[in-house]
């Protein structure tokens, strides 16, 4: 067996992918992790809007299609070679002929083939990118390896089989030295139907690669430093979480936080406890773990939503839940004067819920905010 | 370890299928077979890399990134133009795998490929049905005298070793061969039926997935199927010619046909049959009732039913996907480069 000690998954989010100049910047990053001795798999995503732009070509939009291919071909050109730059277009092609060949009612594996195309081009733009800033790097094809079930829009995973065709791969891939790039967001059933694995699903990719493979350490790369304490929008102080588990992760997803995708935790509960890295390519300012040392229990991430039009606010952390945080929590929402509807918590989970009238959510959450996260220290 | 070169012809789906699959394998052959696969040379219709000392894991990797028809811009070992006799002259493979693809008017450029490589001392394994329907005795004369093999499973059934097992039926007398031979007018038909689409909207459905061809007429004239079973004819030593076989069009199926056979009972198939002993061949839409076992033969899959004067076989398997064919093709790689005096 080869030595895959230094093997990461690395996923580069649609976010940062904008123009040729960001697939270049995203490449010169990668090429940090191989100057220090690592061999990422790069997990990347759609172009910025590209996902949206081609659900609208699945209805039939000719300019929508047309967009996409001004986008692509657009950094394509920019990137220089002709090789590339004919690639892309040859898939433009056959998106092409897909599209119009889309002719009333709604499909989902069609629907899944259309959008597939966002992540399929980006990985060649990236796979020229890395080698423009001099990384040999190679396309890996997510519709050969990354088996899911045939729930078109929203697939999960079949980790064995993924599994047997990811280590059948490997070692093969570790001895050429290069960069290996695959798709994010996409798989194909058994019999090769392409499928999407529902929102934030590069993420899902990208941890299963790494439960699968064992490795110790996936990062996540977005446009932000790393998981807030809150939403920066509201509350400006909000700051960078550094420690999270897995379960405060999840219980953050379920109440709707960004930038976390729940299903992303399922493969790394069942194989194998990789270490998640959250933030941008400047600073990877959260780590996610299955679990956390005791005085990294505490508080993490306060955020508002509202369930059946009753606003609530959550407030995520293992111990949360037990009775003196309660009480603080208890003792500062009694000191203000809220008027609280209703507050929720089990021992189970890493969160506390308050519900509060409506209006009242936002003035709740910064006070909460402050109290809790603020004067603490 | 025994070293063996092979140069592919032909660099669409299958070939570069065939390339991943090797550079991704070869590892694990060499360790298990004592083989040591070199490919030293690859073209396709507008240029070829040749490299004698054989391409290595990241460049064959690399290669199939290239755009169609686009491997002269692959860079080193590169160039323009197509010369099988500088390939030879340069890289002296000892196999040579015909990838071109499929023309029954005139078996070309496939023909003229494996011919020249047998001259020039090389095994051959192709996955292209023309040469072998317009050119079979010629070419495995030409093999034979030379003592060279000519492997040619992936040409029917192609992701299965349905061929080789035919073949081996030495002492059986076969009587019939009939079945489902075509995944995309099968792929057609089964959308036809379960999502209920017209000809026209399956066709179009199957294009889109890339099951269908943008030309999809050897499909669903039933020339492919046809070609087929002249392979098989000649595998079982009972030759028939293609212009023999009686052709029935798929496309004349409406979906009203379909639901009027599904109230009976029956769903519609597009059966290729050989029978051996009255010598006759059709590709025909046949009613077939629901409990058959052909009528279970759905989307891609082939399905074969073997009848012999000992027994009765039946095959079932995917047909022709890029990389269950590149797979059969890979395996007669193996077999020759084990077998072969090369």
């Amino acid at each position: 067996m080869s030595d895959r000690s230094n093997l990461c998954v690395i996923k580069v989010g649609g976010s940062l992918l904008k123009d040729s100049g960001s697939y270049i910047e995203a490449a010169k990053n990668v090429k940090r992790f191989v100057e220090n001795n690592q061999l990422p798999i790069i997990v990347v995503s759609a172009a910025k809007g590209i996902t949206d732009t081609l659900l609208e070509v699945a209805k039939g939009s000719v300019e929508s299609f047309n967009k996409v291919f001004d986008v692509y071909t657009e950094i394509a050109r920019e990137l220089g070679s002709q090789r590339v730059f004919k690639r892309v277009l040859d898939e433009l092609e056959i998106l092409k002929r897909i599209a119009y060949s889309v002719s009333g009612g709604y499909d989902p594996s069609l629907q899944d083939l259309i959008v597939s195309f966002g992540e399929r081009i980006s990985k060649i733009l990236m796979v020229e990118a890395l080698e423009v800033v001099g990384v040999r790097a190679l396309e890996l094809n997510a519709r050969e390896l990354i088996v899911t079930n045939d729930v078109h829009g929203d697939a999960t995973i079949d980790y064995i089989a993924t599994a047997n065709h990811l280590e059948k791969i490997v070692n093969s891939i570790v001895s050429t030295a290069a960069v290996p790039v695959i798709e994010g967001f996409i798989g194909a059933t058994e019999d090769g139907r392409t499928t999407t694995l529902g929102r934030g699903g590069s993420d899902y990719t990208a941890t299963s690669i790494a439960a699968l493979l064992k490795l110790n350490d996936v990062y996540l790369v977005t446009e932000v430093d790393g998981i807030l304490t809150a939403d920066p929008s509201i509350i400006s102080t909000a700051r960078i979480v550094k420690v999270m588990s897995y379960a405060e992760a999840m219980e953050a997803a379920m109440h709707g936080a960004k930038r976390i995708n729940p299903k992303a935790f399922e493969p790394l509960e069942k194989f194998y406890s990789s270490t998640v890295y959250i933030g941008s390519w400047r600073l990877f300012g959260t780590k996610i773990l299955q679990v956390i040392p005791g005085e990294c229990k505490g508080p993490k991430v306060i955020m508002h939503k509202t369930s059946h039009e009753m606003p609530y606010i959550a407030i995520i952390g293992e111990g949360v839940a037990n009775v003196s945080f309660i009480k603080k929590v208890v003792d500062i929402i009694y000191e203000s004067g809220v008027e609280v509807m209703g507050l929720q918590t089990y021992y189970y989970r890493p969160s506390i819920i308050i519900h509060v009238k409506r209006g009242s959510e936002i003035s709740t959450l910064k006070l909460l905010h402050r109290k809790i996260f603020e004067e603490v220290e | 370890m025994k070293s063996i070169n092979v140069a592919v012809v032909g660099f669409g789906n299958v070939g570069r299928a065939f390339v991943k699959t090797l550079a991704l394998k070869r590892k694990t052959l060499s360790e298990k077979y004592g083989i040591n696969i070199n490919v030293v040379a690859i073209a396709d219709s507008k240029g070829m890399v040749i490299k004698p000392s054989g391409l290595d894991d990241y460049e064959m990797l690399k290669l199939c990134e290239v755009p169609k028809s686009g491997i002269h811009m692959f860079g080193s070992y590169a160039k323009q133009g197509v010369d099988i006799a500088e390939i030879y002259d340069k890289a002296a493979p000892n196999i040579h795998v015909e990838l071109t693809p499929a023309n029954y008017a005139t078996g070309e450029p496939g023909y003229t490929n494996i011919v020249f490589a047998l001259k020039r001392g090389a095994h051959v394994v192709t996955a292209n049905k023309a040469p072998l329907v317009l050119y079979y005795r010629e070419i495995v004369e030409e093999a034979r005298i030379r003592r060279l093999m000519i492997k040619f499973r992936a040409t029917v059934m192609g992701g299965t070793p349905f061929l080789e097992m035919l073949s081996s039926m030495k002492s059986h007398d076969i009587e019939k061969v009939e079945g489902i031979l075509n995944a995309t007018t099968n792929y057609i038909l089964t959308e036809m039926h379960e999502n209920l689409l017209d000809f026209e909207q399956a066709l179009r459905k199957a294009q889109a997935l890339g099951i269908a061809e943008a030309d999809p007429s050897l499909d669903i004239e039933g020339f492919d199927a046809a070609a087929k079973l002249v392979i098989i004819s000649y595998v079982i030593g009972k030759p028939i010619n293609i212009s023999s076989i009686y052709r029935e069009s798929v496309a004349q199926i409406s979906l009203k046909d379909v639901l009027d056979a599904v109230k009976q009972g029956h769903v519609i198939k597009y059966v290729a049959a050989l029978d051996a002993q009255k010598m006759v061949a059709s590709v025909k839409i046949e009613k077939v009732p629901r409990d058959n076992v052909f009528a279970q033969i759905n989307g891609t899959l082939n399905g074969v039913r073997i009848k012999s004067d000992a027994t009765e076989l039946f095959f079932i398997g995917r047909g022709g996907g890029r990389i269950e064919t590149a797979h059969t093709v890979l395996d007669d790689v193996i077999e020759v480069a084990l077998r072969g005096s090369a």
